[in-house]
């Protein structure tokens, strides 16, 4: 089908001019995609509009009907939430931490991987073992490790005579707990990524730039930068998106806390669904959370489709 | 031949039929208590010829796997067990059939569970919908041989003017956690975490100083002298003699501490008495005792109450194979025998039983914990009031909210749910 409307486009032929083949592949084409598509507008598309529906009105989990349509009460009680805005605004400083850290950790690994010539695929394995775990289970261990006087951390920052940290029961210290182990977790994400996108990258301008006597930094910057955008615009949104959906590591390790330290959205919009019983109000915080994401990746696409 | 087939697959079904056994299928949390209950099964099906299919989930899962089911019309659940924290949603939203009927037909005798379990888990305004199945009232788990060490008991008489010994009242328990916070070892570790490691903890604290959550017409009653000692002395033992990261833990993390050795006390749920005197767990078997959370004066218990109910919901497939399981695992006899495997009972005649307290000399502290206990705030917004006092008190303890802050919050929200439920007028 893609292959016809390139042809199409390069021959310049009006699109009214079908032949009777092509009408057949698209057809075809539409045959074969149906029962994706359909898949996809039962479990993505008609949730959506649910959860839209639901956030209009009064629907709690004690009376679960609608018979009581709010308009947008569901909306202004949440945005008039003081606890909600501080989740937003936490759920924004954390994403922005984990997206860029693990983008500069992940960018430098995945280049010196890129020039390596042996064990590549131990490497490889090495770094995928975090990336397979369940965030739970990452939750889980690192709780373990991090307990403050029982947990293998503190006791290795004993040894060289650091004193014991409060990695998850100090206000100021856990949200970046939170953010290093997301980054321990999710960072291979990234390089593998990246290092899919520079493995595919052309030879000859580097050999190019070489006989010009170009310095690997130059290289780097008027090079490999320019001509990986495409995949670092790409590697970052799904990170992004990712990063905002951030639930299971608050819930295993902080539960929130201490004090309102680690309450990122997604596991205070579950709250207020699943304790609060209130699924209207989550319903309309989630569909805040939809608005304000969706803004983040069009600026984004857009922003890197500019640079490039 | 359309037919013939139809009347084969008539006869298969029919004829199959009886070859399978009824299943009683029960959602339950993966704590002791379930364990005991599993090794017991075997009885109930020999006795009746029905299966017992249970299956045991982390706590957490529990109320997301059993709301779709109680929803529905037909659920997979014959029987579940209910937290008393979803008691009130769960009665309100009409998901458990009430029991009178059956108790009545079966004569079966409600009278002999503690009445503070009845209230908690059995009947709601009147109607029995549960059995009262373990308790897990919270108590104070204190190191015997410390307070026995004759070093000490000078050092504290000459300290404090009075006598070392096991804490008659709260006050005397505070200064043991002052004067036990000495040579590595913390006077006491708490459970900090949100929401409910440290709701629940507190709830201890407030009873302990006189305190309630709300007068009988659910006017709430925090904000007063005893609540506000309550939060200051939480946050002291958490940020003055407990070990660093108390306000993080929960209640396994705080179990290792107290169980290594390195807390004089820990206020926790009455099932870790067992489990401080496992060798593969503990490094202090033998030498922890528990008894009720000492409150304003002798006699007068602090301690919170808590406990799981068993119920038949509305949408059980087979309500008469689930209620012949509820009165098998609540006879007396399947009662003793799951509380001489160490398990909690709610039965007054398995609390005095003779064979019970030769094995488990602590079992005379556990009832007596259950009797001076007190409960918390049962009604359909529990969770959500856990949640609110979670936030308030982390905040508070965090240093990031006054003591008196934190507790008109509370107060205002807990006012707003009252009302919400019809609770409060």
């Amino acid at each position: 089908m893609t292959i016809a409307a390139d042809d199409r486009r390069l021959n310049n032929m009006p699109r009214t001019e079908q032949t009777a083949v092509e009408r057949r592949d698209r057809m075809f084409g539409w045959l074969i995609a149906s029962p994706s598509l359909g898949l996809l507008f039962l479990v993505i598309l008609f949730p959506v509009f649910w959860a839209l529906y639901t956030s209009v009105h009064d629907y709690t989990l004690i009376a679960p009907n609608f018979d009581t349509f709010n308009g947008i009460d569901n909306y202004t009680k949440a945005l008039g939430d003081p606890e909600f805005r501080h989740t937003l605004w936490l759920t924004a400083f954390f994403v922005a931490a984990v997206v860029l850290l693990e983008f500069a950790l992940g960018f430098l690994v995945a280049l010196m991987l890129n020039s390596v010539e042996r064990f590549k695929a131990i490497y490889y394995a090495i770094l995928l073992c975090p990336l397979l775990m369940n965030p739970v289970i990452v939750g889980l261990i690192w709780r373990m490790f991090l307990h403050p006087s029982l947990g293998i951390v503190n006791y290795l920052l004993s040894l060289v005579g650091i004193d014991p940290v409060n990695w998850l029961g100090s206000t100021k210290v856990a949200l970046w707990t939170i953010v290093m182990v997301d980054i321990w977790h999710q960072v291979s994400f990234m390089i593998v990524l990246l290092l899919a996108g520079l493995s595919a990258l052309p030879r000859e301008p580097y050999e190019a730039a070489r006989v010009d006597g170009a310095s690997a930094l130059r290289s780097f910057w008027h090079i490999t930068l320019p001509l990986m955008l495409p995949v670092i615009a790409v590697t970052l949104l799904i990170r992004l998106i990712f990063a905002v959906k951030t639930y299971d590591l608050v819930y295993i390790m902080t539960r929130g806390g201490p004090g309102v330290a680690t309450d990122l959205v997604s596991y205070f919009i579950y709250r207020t669904a699943f304790v609060g019983l209130n699924i209207g109000e989550a319903s309309a915080m989630s569909a805040i959370l939809l608005a304000v994401i969706m803004g983040l990746t069009v600026w984004l696409h857009r922003y890197m489709r500019s640079l490039t | 031949m359309l037919k013939k087939w139809l009347l084969a697959a008539a006869l298969a079904t029919g004829l199959s039929g009886p070859a399978f056994a009824e299943t009683v299928n029960i959602l339950m949390e993966g704590v002791p208590d379930t364990e005991y209950v599993k090794t017991l099964l075997p009885e109930f099906t020999k006795e009746t010829g029905i299966e017992v299919n249970l299956e045991v989930v982390n706590y957490a899962e529990m109320h997301t796997k059993l709301v779709p089911q109680l929803v529905a019309p037909t659920g997979s659940y014959s029987a579940i067990v209910v937290d008393f924290y979803w008691v009130g949603e769960f009665t309100k939203a009409g998901w458990l059939q009430p029991l009178d009927e059956r108790i009545k037909a079966d004569n079966f005798d409600t009278s002999v569970y503690v009445p503070k379990l009845m209230d908690l888990v059995g009947k709601v305004d009147g109607t029995t919908y549960m059995l009262p199945f373990y308790n897990y009232a919270m108590g104070l788990l204190y190191r015997k041989d410390l307070l026995a060490d004759e070093k000490n008991k000078t050092d504290f008489k000459a300290k404090y003017g009075f006598d070392l010994d096991v804490p008659k009242t709260w006050d005397e328990y505070l200064k043991q956690v002052e004067f036990f916070t000495k040579d590595g070892i913390n006077g006491v570790v708490n459970q900090g975490l949100r929401p409910d490691p440290i709701a629940m903890e507190w709830s201890n604290y407030l009873f302990a100083n006189g305190g309630e959550y709300h007068d009988a017409n659910w006017k709430a009653t925090l904000n007063t002298e005893a609540g506000v000692k309550a939060i200051e002395q939480y946050a002291t033992n958490v940020n003055k003699y407990g070990p660093i990261g108390s306000a993080s833990f929960s209640f396994d993390e705080a179990f290792n501490v107290m169980a290594q050795g390195k807390a004089y006390s820990y206020i926790t749920y009455n099932f870790f008495r067992a489990g401080i005197d496992d060798a593969s767990k503990s490094a202090v078997v033998g030498k922890v005792e528990i008894m009720p959370v000492p409150g304003t004066e002798a006699g007068k218990g602090g301690s919170l109450n808590g406990a799981w109910g068993w119920a038949i919901p509305k949408s059980s497939p087979n309500a008469d194979a689930a209620w012949k399981f509820l009165k098998w695992v609540e006879s007396p006899a399947i009662a003793k025998k799951r509380a001489l495997q160490g398990g909690s009972p709610t039965r007054t005649d398995v609390f005095d039983d003779a064979d019970v307290n030769a094995k488990y000399p602590y079992a005379k502290a556990l009832k007596e914990m259950l009797l001076t206990s007190h409960n918390f705030p049962v009604f359909t917004y529990t969770p959500q009031l856990v949640e609110v006092l979670g936030r308030e008190l982390s905040l508070a303890v965090a240093g990031e909210k006054k003591p008196a802050e934190a507790l008109v919050a509370i107060e205002t929200e807990m006012t707003e749910l009252a009302k919400k439920d019809g609770k409060l007028k």
